[in-house]
Parts: C-alpha cells; sequence; structure tokens
C-alpha cells in the first residue's frame, strides 16, 4: 500500500519535472508581456492568447478552419500513400532495377524546395484546391516512397527462404512474410509523411488560401489581429505535437515485437510478454468512421467557404477584400 | 526430368535421398562481351541418405556446404546430375522438407506459438487441429509457457528450439539444417544437441546436418560426409560406429571419438596423404 503511494508520488514527481520547463515558459510569456519587457500589442500574454483560442473555438471559426485543413492534409497524404506504398513495392521487389535507374532523379525531385512547387503548381493547376493537394501529396510522397522501397528491399532474406522452402505462393509469401515484415518500416515512413505534410500545409495555406489554419494565421496577422495570430499558431503546434505523439504511440502499440524499431523502448528481461496490440474489426471501423467524418465536415466546410470567397472576390471592390475577411474572422 | 534407369540402390526402400553427379555452377560476371565466367560451386557429388539416417556433412567455408543444403530443399535449381527423394525426381521445395537455419530466422512479428504454426497455415490444417499440433511441439521443445512470447523475449537457445519446433510442426520426413546451433553459446549448444538427438530417435526422420563443427559431426551423426572445396565435392564419408543414446557418459573424451576426430581433422587440412 505505502509502497504503491510512493511509486505514484515518484511517477507525479517525475511527470512535474518533465513539465516544468513548459510551465516556465508560459510562465516567461506571461510576465514578459505582462510587465511590458516586450510590447505587449505584438507579444500578447499566453492568457490573453488562451481566451482568444476558447473565443475562436466558440465562434466556430477554428473548428471550421481545422476540419478544411484536415481534409487537405489527409487528401494529400491519402494521394502520397496510393502512389507511394505500391511504386515502393515495385521498386523494393519487383522492378528492383528500375528502381536504382530511377533512384537520382527521385533522389532529386525529392530535394525540390517544396514552395518551387507551389509556384510552379500554381501557374499550372491555378489557385484552386488540386494545386494546394499537389504540392502536400509531392512533399508527403517521398518519406512514404524511400521508406517503403527500403523496407521491401530489406526483408530477411532467412525468412523468405524458410516460407518459399515451404512451396508458398508469391500471395502468401506477400501476406505472410513481406507485408508484416516491411510494415515498421513503412509506418514509420508515413509518420515522418504526416509530421511533413503538417509543415508543408500550413505555408501552403498562407501563401496560397483563404481558408485553414495556416490562413488563419497569416490572415490576422495581415490585419494586425495579433492575439488570433498567436492563437492560430499555438493551435498549429500543438496539434503538430499531437499528432506525432499520436503516431508514435500507434507505432509502439503496433510493433512493439520489433526489438530493432528504435521508437520501441526494450527492456533486457521481461517477466510478462508485452502485449501486442492488433487492431480489431471495431478499432478499425472507429478509424475509419473517424476518417471518413473529417472528410465530410471537412470538404463541405470548403466547399462553402470557397463558395463565399468567389462571391466575394466577383464583388466591385477587391481591395477591401482582405479586411472584410478579417473582420469576418473577428464576428 | 525422368528417370529412366535409376541404380538399383536408389530402388531400395532404405534410401531416402540419392544424389548423383550432381554439379552446380553460378554465373560471375554478366558484363556484355566479355568471356563469360563461371563459379563451380559444386561438381560431381555422389551421395545415397539412408531413410530415418543422420548425416553430417562438415567442410571448410565456401566448400558449397549451404548450396548443397539449398539444392535439398528445392531452393536452388542444379547444372547437372540428379537429386531423387524416394525414388522421384526433386523438382523443388514441398512440405516433406523442413529447414532450420543458422541464427535467427524466425518471423519477429508473430509469437513462439504463431512461428510454431506457421507451417501448418501453408499447409491448409484446420484451425482447431493446428492447436493441438502446436501444444505438443512447444512440449517437445520445452517453451510450453512461452508460447505468447516474442522472438525477440527469447535467448539465443530458446530461438533455436522455436526454428526446430516450427520446422517439426508440418511433420517432413526430412529435417535439413544448416549450421542450426552456430550462433549459440557451448553450454547450450550441447543441450540443444542432445534435444535433437532424442527428438530425432523419436521421430525417426532423416536429417542432413551441415556444420564447420567436427565434434558436432561427430557427436551426432550416423556419417560424416567430407566436403573439399574449389570445386565443392565429398571426398570422403567417414562412419561414426559410436553407441547410442550418446548422452550417457563422456562420449567426446572416448578414444573412438578422440580417433575419428583427428582421421576428419586431417582429412579437412588435406593432410590424409601424410597420416
Amino acid at each position: 500500500m505505502t509502497e504503491m503511494r510512493t511509486m505514484n508520488l515518484a511517477a507525479l514527481h517525475n511527470k512535474l519535472l518533465r513539465s516544468s520547463g513548459i510551465l516556465f515558459f508560459l510562465l516567461l510569456w506571461e510576465t514578459a508581456s505582462r510587465f511590458t519587457w516586450v510590447d505587449a500589442y505584438f507579444l500578447p500574454p499566453c492568457s490573453t492568447v488562451a481566451a482568444e483560442i476558447v473565443r475562436l473555438f466558440g465562434d466556430g471559426s477554428l473548428v471550421s478552419n481545422l476540419a478544411i485543413s484536415s481534409v487537405r492534409a489527409l487528401g494529400g497524404l491519402l494521394l502520397a500513400l496510393i502512389i507511394g506504398l505500391p511504386l515502393g513495392f515495385l521498386f523494393g521487389r519487383r522492378l528492383v532495377i528500375v528502381g536504382e535507374i530511377l533512384d537520382p532523379l527521385l533522389r532529386i525531385a525529392s530535394q525540390v524546395n517544396p514552395f518551387l512547387v507551389l509556384m510552379a503548381s500554381t501557374l499550372i493547376l491555378g489557385f484552386g484546391e488540386s494545386a494546394k493537394f499537389f504540392v502536400i501529396a509531392w512533399v508527403s510522397l517521398w518519406p512514404v516512397l524511400f521508406y517503403t522501397t527500403t523496407a521491401f528491399h530489406t526483408v530477411d532474406p532467412y525468412q523468405i527462404k524458410i516460407a518459399r522452402s515451404l512451396a508458398v505462393s508469391e500471395t502468401e509469401l506477400l501476406a505472410k512474410v513481406l507485408i508484416p515484415s516491411a510494415l515498421p518500416t513503412i509506418f514509420t515512413g508515413i509518420r515522418i509523411s504526416a509530421g511533413i505534410t503538417f509543415f508543408i500545409l500550413v505555408a501552403v495555406e498562407m501563401l496560397n488560401a483563404t481558408s485553414g489554419l495556416g490562413w488563419l494565421e497569416h490572415n490576422s496577422a495581415m490585419n494586425f489581429e495579433i492575439p488570433t495570430m498567436y492563437a492560430a499558431a499555438t493551435v498549429i503546434v500543438v496539434l503538430g505535437f499531437l499528432l506525432n505523439r499520436f503516431l508514435l504511440s500507434l507505432e509502439n502499440a503496433l510493433f512493439s515485437w520489433n526489438a530493432s524499431s528504435s521508437t520501441v523502448t526494450r527492456s533486457a528481461v521481461r517477466e510478462e510478454p508485452k502485449p501486442v496490440w492488433r487492431p480489431n474489426r471495431g478499432a478499425a471501423m472507429t478509424a475509419a468512421a473517424a476518417l471518413a467524418l473529417v472528410f465530410c465536415a471537412g470538404g463541405y466546410e470548403l466547399r462553402k467557404v470557397n463558395a463565399e470567397r468567389s462571391r466575394e472576390l466577383a464583388g466591385p471592390d477587391l481591395g477591401k477584400h482582405a479586411r472584410h475577411l478579417g473582420s469576418e474572422v473577428r464576428k | 526430368m525422368t528417370v529412366i534407369d535409376p541404380t538399383p540402390r536408389a530402388r531400395t526402400s532404405d534410401v531416402k535421398i540419392t544424389l548423383r553427379g550432381i554439379g552446380k555452377v553460378f554465373p560471375l560476371n554478366k558484363t556484355p562481351g566479355a568471356a563469360p565466367r563461371e563459379f563451380v560451386a559444386l561438381s560431381e557429388i555422389n551421395l545415397d541418405i539412408r531413410r530415418g539416417e543422420f548425416l553430417a556433412i562438415v567442410g571448410p567455408s565456401g566448400s558449397g556446404k549451404s548450396t548443397l543444403l539449398d539444392i535439398l530443399a528445392g531452393l536452388a535449381p542444379i547444372n547437372s546430375g540428379e537429386a531423387l527423394i524416394d525414388g522421384r525426381a526433386l523438382s523443388g521445395p514441398d512440405l516433406d522438407r523442413g529447414i532450420v537455419l543458422q541464427g535467427d530466422s524466425l518471423f519477429p512479428w508473430r509469437t513462439v506459438r504463431k512461428n510454431i504454426e506457421f507451417g501448418l497455415e501453408v499447409k491448409k490444417t484446420p484451425k482447431q487441429e493446428r492447436r493441438g499440433v502446436v501444444d505438443r511441439y512447444l512440449r517437445l521443445v520445452g517453451l510450453t509457457e512461452f508460447d505468447n512470447h516474442f522472438p525477440h523475449e527469447l535467448s539465443g537457445g530458446m530461438k533455436q528450439r522455436v526454428a526446430l519446433a516450427r520446422a517439426l510442426a508440418y511433420d517432413p520426413e526430412i529435417l535439413l539444417m544448416d549450421e542450426p546451433f552456430a550462433a549459440v553459446d557451448a553450454l547450450t549448444r550441447e543441450t540443444l544437441q542432445n534435444e535433437l538427438l532424442s527428438i530425432w530417435e523419436a521421430t525417426g526422420k532423416t536429417i542432413v546436418f551441415v556444420t564447420h563443427s567436427i565434434e558436432e559431426a561427430i557427436y551426432l551423426s550416423d556419417r560424416v560426409a567430407v566436403l573439399t572445396s574449389n570445386p565443392g565435392t565429398i571426398s570422403h564419408i567417414i562412419d561414426v560406429n559410436l553407441p547410442r543414446p550418446r548422452n550417457s557418459g563422456d562420449l567426446r573424451s572416448s578414444p573412438e571419438f578422440g580417433r575419428i576426430r583427428h582421421t576428419l581433422w586431417q582429412l579437412l587440412q588435406g593432410r590424409e596423404g601424410r597420416a
């Protein structure tokens, strides 16, 4: 009993210690602004920013822009997966020579600055959503493609040999050996892609959009709605962090059998086997439903906002446009 | 490949595997224009392996031990000669042979139970039947309590036990083992050797066991085939007339064991002429 209490206290202590950096930062932010060590107009105290987040959440603009951003990110990532996964399998196992021949080209392509891609795709595809999808898909394609290629290329030859010695069919080999063996590495690629997607999404929305979290941040900055700008920025940072955390823990739960994985903590001796979470039908359905909901809600918002914006753009006074959009967020 | 005139010995029921004039070459360079060169891995391999026999193959690195085992597993096509199992031409991998490889060839995403079950899945054994079979082989290798563990949670010796159980579970008639105990410590290795012997005695499998350890070959087998390199060919086959069961007493220190060990050592050094 006392032992358990000591353990809980130790855990709590550890938690407090680990979050003390964050608390200190927030405190510094608040005081620096309150005591006007910096200009409070350009750096409002974090309590003001927190209140602004609550207000934005209350008037629906945060949810609306979040849904729009999610649709763009997920759509782009999905496109990257649809192209990257089969191509990675081909380059890793079936058409290895082709993969090797194309490798320099692909490496150079992956190094092309996304902003250059954005410029080009805007010129070719216009200011609509397809240019944004294209850039996001372009950027998130590379980790998925390279990690998938490596994953399939480096499947343990002994494991393949064991399966082949049992005269398995090609389909069985794929389903029972190649895919399970490649999955952890592929998932790491997807996690990295998701992170990059989030970065580039915000950038794309800042430069080239009339909706989304990046736009919310950029537009409020342009209109000197400073608390809104910080609120949007905070939401973006926290979301990016949570997304990464979520994918990491999902990776740990799914692939805890993979002792060589760097993200999996391992102990030398373990009395009880660590459970490997096998997603059951319920979990898969929930995930699919959540994704579908995000797509529907985000798609609806996106259409609505784009329609509104085009009506406004058709109006005579384009000069008022930016200010008008700003005040709309304020409402 | 049809067998027109099988040798009389191949017809007799006590021969399980027959190798006649087996040759295997690997192309070395495929540069267009350059003269094609090839590496002769195996040449003129002649070997009869009896049903239920424990045959060891020893030889230096690069003598083609593993290639020979790959041929027996049906994983490497031969360039000349013929390979027969039960008098029928060996045409590819099949469930009548099980392989155990050196090092860690377990499927890390599968638990011990699911690893052992692998062959049964491929064999399309019904699910409820599989459970009992796996339980039996878990008991046989003494890993009943570890059935839900993942390979990374096991010691080297335990992993090799699982690999052995995985190869035995779908009940092949022949076990092909490629230096299975090379990566475990000396004490564990002796334990595993004794376990393998008692499993062999209980199941009556035909075992072909590739090793680079002379002692291991003598301790386990009925006969030892000596492979020499460049090109890989069987230079001698030595009978091991040591009493069984071999785990009673310190067999390794007996004079007969020492005599065979010395003979094999000389053969592998290429000094048989001076002995």
